[in-house]
């Protein structure tokens, strides 16, 4: 049985004045029904166009889907109409934003714009899409729903604007569920609070969850596989045990050597040095190359390809022969 | 928004109204003319005598300031003084002719918000496309020409080439005693022209505004809110984002009235409007002291009460406001 969501060899160009540049390239990623991926990578990698992508709103022009598939149980929605787009949005899948602060109107009550999402996608009444969106505060566990429902996005904090999109994104119990950063804008207290949400809301809804995200230690504790992206691509995919014990490509042990460990006595922050290339500037071969210890001359003519390494698939030429 | 708040503001346009009256009739003094010979001269004889019987008679032989004193007393008791020229009470006079003004601007300016915007939101939804670059020439052009030339271009293309509306005043004399809907009608018919010429300026103005405004609006984060959540297009445009849009324009709609009046004293002189404007261009060439003052006081006050309302209305549109002084 194939999984819930399949991305096959999804190929995404944007136009821009340095001519069109290819933001994601060959991406293959897959997750089933109550499971949650974890995509990780540096900004710019290809994440949240990932994400956009499988949301279709990437905005076009210039964006575009040049190739592959992104089939929603079996369905391929790049060839679907905006109409049956529109109809998937918000009810099949549902995408929870980096920035709480900005992602919800600021002329609207929460409760509103959580029972709006309810009524584009349900045949129920106005008033009983709003005890809806009530009862979705409560279950995000916002206290005194019934008040709090009445309040505008600027009366409430990160952290509880963070719920409110979380009671909109789940209003309609998607089966795909886009988590983009959505902690990165708040707390590390409230971070956690939202990551055990994240997890009950699974729990109850069944959920897959795809959690986009550059922060490893979120990995750990929410991911059950992990797909590590650079300049577009995917270049390490695995169980994330395996990945973030048993990291093989040189990206993901700088990613995870980066991680500050307390206690350790390390004076200075480890960083991987150098900084992502810029799309129209990727060469005919390895990205990473530029920043890599491990850079031989094939590292720079050939693209290494995702195949079967160890425990897990790895983009990269030094790990395929052995010299790491 | 308290009753507090409410209280304040209306105390402070009260005192801005008083500041007004203070130099229109200071600003009036110090124009060159003297009154008493225009009277006079509407009397046919401009010996000495006469001349000081009527600076006596008008109250004109007293100090400036003495006179300031006695018209702000007038002015606090409802009392506008008495035209020079009609020789009638100016409140009976600007009454006469506040109707029409009032209906041209408010007609002129609900076209040009309602045809602005809308045009402004259809060009923002593609940038790029020949509606948009329609609209920034439409409005470019629009808020070049002066509104007596659009009007004066009208009056030729509908006077002689398609005349299908009026191009000169408020009824038609022969149904002047037909029912009460067909001299509504019949206003309406005549309002065409002169609401459009004077809507015509400023409805470029606010489709260049919304067009602007809307286009930063559909790059924040709750429009992609909006459309992840399966609204459809027409809901992002003129509900998610329309209502954010809005705000700048009714801030422009509030300081625009103010322009939209005098804008109206020229077009109700080309199109022989009844209204206060051309009874102020009359009275200006006569120096009907009395009489342009209080269309200035007028004017003000329709101005003043715009911007309260803006105020009010910007405290609806955006609830960060709400509760804030």
């Amino acid at each position: 049985m194939s999984a819930l969501l399949q991305i096959e060899d999804l190929r995404v160009t944007f136009n821009t004045r340095y001519g069109p540049v290819t933001a994601l390239d060959s991406v293959s990623l897959s997750v089933n029904a109550g499971e949650t991926l974890g995509v990780v990578g540096e900004s710019g990698c290809g994440k949240s166009i990932t994400a956009l992508s499988v949301m279709g709103l990437i905005p076009s022009p210039p964006g575009k889907i040049a190739g592959g598939a992104i089939r929603l149980a079996g369905e391929d929605l790049t060839q679907a109409s905006e109409a049956r787009m529109r109809a998937l949005r918000g009810a099949e899948m549902a995408m929870i934003f980096q920035e709480p602060m900005t992602s919800l109107n600021p002329v609207f009550t929460v409760g509103d714009q959580i029972a709006e999402a309810i009524m584009l996608h349900q045949k129920v009444s106005a008033d009983q899409a709003f005890r809806d969106a009530v009862a979705l505060l409560d279950r995000v566990g916002i206290p005194s729903p019934d008040r709090r429902a009445r309040d505008y996005p600027h009366q409430l904090s990160g952290g509880m604007r963070q719920r409110v999109m979380i009671a909109m994104a789940v209003s309609c119990r998607p089966r795909v569920l886009i988590a983009d950063e959505p902690t990165t804008a708040l707390d590390v207290t409230v971070q956690a609070q939202i990551f055990d949400l994240l997890n009950e809301i699974q729990r109850d809804f069944g959920a897959a969850i795809i959690l986009i995200t550059h922060d490893m230690g979120a990995i750990s504790e929410m991911a059950d596989r992990v797909a590590v992206m650079y300049a577009g691509r995917v270049i390490e995919q695995g169980r994330a045990d395996d990945v973030l014990d048993l990291p093989q490509h040189p990206y993901t042990r700088g990613l995870i050597s980066c991680i500050p460990a307390l206690g350790k006595g390390e004076d200075t922050l480890r960083e991987i040095p150098g900084v992502v290339p810029p799309l129209h500037m990727l060469g005919a071969g390895c990205a990473f190359a530029d920043r890599c210890a491990h850079r031989a001359p094939r590292c720079d003519s050939e693209k290494p390809l995702l195949q079967a390494h160890g425990h897990h698939p790895v983009a990269c030429h030094a790990v395929a022969e052995g010299r790491i | 928004m308290t009753p507090s708040y409410l209280l304040r503001r209306l105390f402070y346009g009260l005192l801005l109204m008083l500041g007004v009256v203070v130099l229109n009739f200071l600003l009036i003094r110090l124009a060159p003319g003297d009154p008493a010979v225009v009277i006079a001269g509407e009397m046919g004889g401009a010996d000495e005598a006469l001349l000081a019987a009527i600076r006596a008679d008008y109250g004109l032989d007293k100090p400036v300031l003495t006179q300031l004193g006695i018209y702000i007393g007038n002015v606090l008791q409802g009392d506008l003084g008495q035209s020079f020229f009609f020789n009638q009470p100016v409140a009976t006079l600007i009454g006469d002719r506040i109707g029409p003004t009032i209906l041209l601007v408010l007609c002129a300016q609900v076209i040009s918000i309602l045809l602005g915007v809308f045009l402004g939101v259809i060009a923002a939804r593609k940038p790029n496309g020949v509606l948009s670059g329609f609209v920034s020439v439409f409005a470019t052009i629009g808020y070049a020409v002066p509104v007596f030339w659009t009007g004066i271009m009208l009056i030729i293309l509908f006077a002689s080439v398609f005349p299908i509306f009026p191009v000169e005043g408020m009824q038609s004399v022969r149904l002047r005693d037909a029912g009460f809907m067909i001299r509504a009608l019949d206003v309406a018919h005549h309002l065409v022209l002169p609401a459009f010429t004077l809507a015509l300026i400023y409805l470029a103005q606010y489709a260049r505004l919304s067009r602007a405004s809307m286009l930063e609006v559909l790059g924040s984060d709750y429009i992609r809110t909006a459309r992840a959540k399966g609204a459809s297009e027409r809901s992002v445009l003129f509900k998610h984002a329309l209502r954010n849009a809005s705000l700048p324009i009714l801030t422009v709609a509030g300081l625009q009235f103010g322009n939209l009046i005098s804008g109206a004293l020229l077009v109700e002189t080309v199109f022989n409007w009844p209204g206060m404007g051309r009874l102020a261009f009359d009275s200006i060439l006569r120096r009907d002291y009395p009489t342009i003052m209080g269309v200035l006081f007028f004017a003000s006050a329709m101005v003043v009460v715009a911007n309260l309302l803006t105020d009010l209305s910007y405290r609806l549109a955006d609830p960060r406001l709400r509760g804030k002084s």
